[in-house]
């Protein structure tokens, strides 16, 4: 019996020893940039740059296919990419874009406004690829001369532009004779991107090549880019910290031990807090939230700064006031206010919910004026663990002012679903995000977004309404007077602060890693030229492109 | 001969009533969860993607308000003619074509598994069965029960973290080194031996107790019988009888929970997939399951029970020809 085990023992040692020799070690080695963005098991092929979804592999919608202009979210500027210039009319119900001269597409044939055109009337045909509902407000769209578009609108919509600017082109003379190009899957993709062959696809790696006819002369300067698979965020972590992956959009916790420490020369991240903010939702259709008052009061009793050390390793910074990020600091108004429901201070909370004849029966705990205690029930996604402890703070900040908020955690679908329709009583989630602050009060406070309890609302999801801000809303969709815009955003902030419908608990950082051993001029602090995130598409484009190799 | 195909048929027949027991379980469960595939993929852009996209990828999916009744019935009529529909997840990707780049690794997985912990449980068992009371006795149950009772990720994330990762001797992912090509030759095959280790490694851990347990427990019953004191008192050697005569009858019952154990593995290897990045079926189930990718969960769940559903009529056959006393 023994020898079967000594033959086990045999072939065992046997593999191991074997592998030894053919690779000296067990981490994968690869010549590309090697990017973690995409968590999958498997990799599918699928280039479609149009199909809604995130279906297609990074970066085909920005990297193998462009957008006309990438916002910059860092400089607050639009980069003129395909498109060199944006021009409306006086009643900015016209936009002319003048389209680059010196493109063509990877197989050779020249780029022109013919593939813009192309692109939007595919997007007409074709509601599936309208993703941002382009033709709700577009009327038609027509050739000047070959490189000069027009687009007409049938109403004045001014945020319009961004939709326009951001959509990634695809060529006329290849996708004009696909039959279904919702369900094409672009295997061999010809894009005006600075990478565009396809090396190699297999289930575990691919890896693509740059385009041999890139407008950009001299760029890029990374040969090819490797992808290998990791489906979990673990295996995606372990890999960066072995020094396998060169750039990263991960969230890894405590990574200064656990991933600077390991190569303090080499091993870099950055979390610039660009995005947008964290909040916690009260549904006001419920009783005491409905009062801005109690929101306030639930406001003052957070304190924000335990959150942002505790719950998010110190990788971010208690909301502002406007909740508002550093990246979108120029659009705080910096005055004087009465409000300041965004510092912790308990002492206030007490007495706003005294003034609310709220009292303190013997137990400890809050009694509203019909002698009923209060009891809540905050939502999170469950694993979702930095906001579950931030949850879990919150909870114990509400039972020092005597309100007892319980913690639950749902699987992400069914906490979404009760987001949506309403049925929540506090909950934790992001907002809106765009290049202006006009997306994230919309949709915090439309009136028009409010949709009854029970029925799914994809905006506003606390049910707050407000009509002025529709009324801000409408002129600013009007404007393309900048002065005019931030007046606008300026009041909408206003109604925020006095109101404070949804609050704001701490900035949501971008999360990026890179590791300087074989290719830099990533972005950083130092030098902010792009948000660093691999996540951020199409920004992420603005670094494929000045990506270097190491000499 | 004759009343043993009949047998066969009578025991297909039940397969089938079960097949389509669980086709309909599949269909209607993964419905009863909150959300919907369209509104998932939404939020998980948190923020980004503009509302107005829904009604995109509504149009994509090409969801409609059809009557749930309605679906099952197209849902089955699509199954008898083969089509698993396409999946969203992944779109526009066949089902079809996505259970078939997983299935293959993860039959070797549970294959390799299943065939190494069998045989090294049922040697073990039948060795300190027929040394009961022995050192070796009254050490590996109890410790080998230990380690049966850890979580499937818990011992495969130790193995990952100390094997893998700290000492570096195995990889800690996927399937081969992605620098070949997948190919007939002793590199890739070697390659492919050395990725599957830690995952089968953990997978063995956990079910050799059970082989060990009932085969101790088996041998222990058929050693008490009159045919090995005589077999014994004929002089034969020791090893003849614990293995021809001993472990060949004590072996009987575990054939027929082999095809259970099936069932129970496939359950391990998802979480032992996901963990050691194995190209699988288990990741592409729990993404599917996220994503609540209806037609996606649909497929694998039917590969999941048919191939149970088969391993068993295998096993119904084995028995028949193992046991002389089934067949009348």
């Amino acid at each position: 019996m023994k020898l079967i085990f000594k033959h086990i023992l045999y072939v065992i040692i046997g593999i191991f020893s074997f592998q030894q020799c053919t690779d000296s070690t067990t981490k994968e080695t690869y010549n590309g940039l090697v990017v973690s963005q995409e968590q999958r098991a498997s990799w599918i092929r699928n280039f479609n740059p149009l199909t809604p979804g995130g279906s297609a592999r990074w970066p085909t919608s920005a990297g193998i296919y462009e957008p006309l202009m990438i916002y910059n979210s860092m400089k607050g500027e639009y980069v003129p990419w395909l498109a060199v210039k944006h021009e409306w009319n006086m009643r900015n119900d016209v936009l002319k874009l003048v389209i680059r001269q010196d493109v063509s597409w990877s197989d050779g044939a020249p780029f022109s406004g013919k593939d813009v055109l192309f692109t939007f009337n595919l997007l007409k045909k074709i509601p599936a690829f309208d993703v941002r509902a382009l033709w709700t407000y577009l009327e038609s769209i027509k050739l000047l001369n070959e490189y000069e578009v027009e687009f007409k609108f049938s109403s004045i919509y001014v945020p319009g532009l961004d939709a326009i600017v951001g959509q990634t082109i695809v060529p006329e003379h290849i996708w004009s004779i696909i039959e279904d190009p919702v369900k094409f899957t672009n295997p061999n993709p010809v894009g005006t991107g600075p990478y565009t062959e396809i090396l190699k696809f297999q289930k575990q790696v691919w890896e693509l090549g740059k385009n041999p006819n890139y407008w950009q002369s001299g760029k890029p300067k990374v040969e090819k880019l490797t992808f290998p698979a990791f489906p979990t965020n673990v295996q995606a972590t372990y890999a960066l910290i072995n020094g396998e992956v060169d750039w990263a959009g991960n969230f890894i916790p405590a990574i200064d031990r656990i991933f600077v420490d390991k190569n303090p020369d080499k091993h870099h991240y950055w979390f610039p807090r660009a995005g947008g903010s964290i909040f916690l939702y009260p549904n006001t259709t419920k009783k005491h939230f409905d009062n801005k008052a109690f929101r306030k009061a639930i406001s003052y009793s957070i304190d924000r700064e335990l959150i942002t050390k505790v719950a998010m390793y110190d990788y971010t910074v208690p909301a502002d006031i406007t909740a508002l990020s550093e990246g979108m600091s120029r659009w705080r108004e910096n005055k004087k206010r009465k409000d300041s429901w965004n510092i912790f201070n308990r002492e206030e909370a007490l007495s706003i919910l005294d003034s609310l004849e709220y009292s303190f029966s013997n137990k400890n705990s809050l009694t509203d004026k019909d002698n009923n205690e209060i009891f809540f029930e905050i939502i999170v996604v469950s694993g979702w663990s930095d906001w579950i402890r931030a949850a879990q703070i919150i909870s114990r900040n509400l039972r020092d002012v005597g309100i007892n908020a319980s913690v639950r955690t749902y699987d992400f679908g069914a906490w979404f679903s009760k987001l949506q329709t309403g049925d929540f009583d506090l909950a934790i989630a992001w907002a809106e995000k765009g290049n202006t602050p006009y997306n994230l009060y919309r949709g915090l406070m439309s009136q028009k977004l409010v949709k009854p309890t029970g029925e799914i609302s994809v905006l506003n999801w606390h049910r707050y309404g407000n009509a002025v801000i529709d009324d801000l809303c409408q002129r600013y969709e009007k404007t393309s007077n900048q002065s005019v815009i931030k007046d606008i955003i300026f009041d909408m902030q206003d109604i925020f602060i006095e109101n404070l419908p949804a609050i704001p608990l701490f900035a949501e950082p971008s999360w990026g890693e890179y590791n300087t051993s074989r290719f830099t001029n990533f972005p950083d602090e130092h030098n902010p030229y792009a948000q660093l995130s691999p996540n951020n598409v199409p920004e992420s484009l603005l670094i494929l492109v000045e990506l270097e190799p190491v000499k | 001969m004759s009343t043993s195909v009949q047998y066969l048929l009578k025991r297909l027949g039940i397969y089938a009533i079960a097949g389509w027991a669980a086709v309909t379980l599949n269909f209607f469960i993964p419905r009863m969860m909150p959300g919907d595939p369209v509104s998932v993929m939404f939020a998980s852009f948190r923020g980004k993607l503009k509302p107005e996209a829904i009604e995109a990828l509504k149009n994509t999916f090409g969801f409609t308000d059809e009557p749930l009744l309605n679906k099952y019935i197209s849902y089955l009529s699509h199954l008898l003619n083969g089509e698993l529909g396409i999946s969203t997840a992944y779109f526009p990707e066949r089902v079809s074509s996505i259970i078939l780049s997983g299935l293959g690794w993860t039959l070797l997985l549970v294959g390799i598994s299943l065939v190494v912990s069998f045989i090294i449980g049922s040697l073990i068992g039948m060795i300190i069965a027929w040394r009961r009371d022995g050192k070796l006795d009254s050490i590996l149950p109890p410790s080998f029960s230990f380690i049966s009772s850890f979580p499937y990720f818990f011992t495969a994330m130790l193995l990952l973290y100390f094997l893998g990762f700290k000492l570096g001797w195995f990889p800690i992912r996927h399937a081969y080194n992605s620098d070949l090509i997948p190919g007939f030759n002793i590199e890739f095959i070697t390659s492919c031996l050395h990725h599957v280790f830690l995952p089968a490694s953990t997978l063995i851990f956990m079910g050799i107790g059970g082989w060990m347990l009932q085969m101790r427990n088996n041998m222990i019953g058929t050693i008490a019988t009159d045919y090995i004191s005589f077999a014994k008192s004929k002089g034969l050697s020791q090893k003849r009888i614990m293995i021809w005569y001993a472990a060949k009858n004590a072996i009987l019952p575990i054939v027929t929970s082999f095809g259970m154990a099936i069932g129970f593995i496939l359950n391990g290897t998802i979480l032992t997939e996901i963990i050691f990045s194995y190209p699988g079926q288990g990741y592409i189930l729990f993404q599917a399951v996220q994503a609540q990718d209806f037609q996606l969960m649909q497929g694998i769940f039917l590969t999941i029970t048919l191939s149970v559903l088969a391993a068993n009529w295998i096993i119904d056959i084995l028995v028949l020809i193992l046991d002389p006393r089934t067949r009348k």
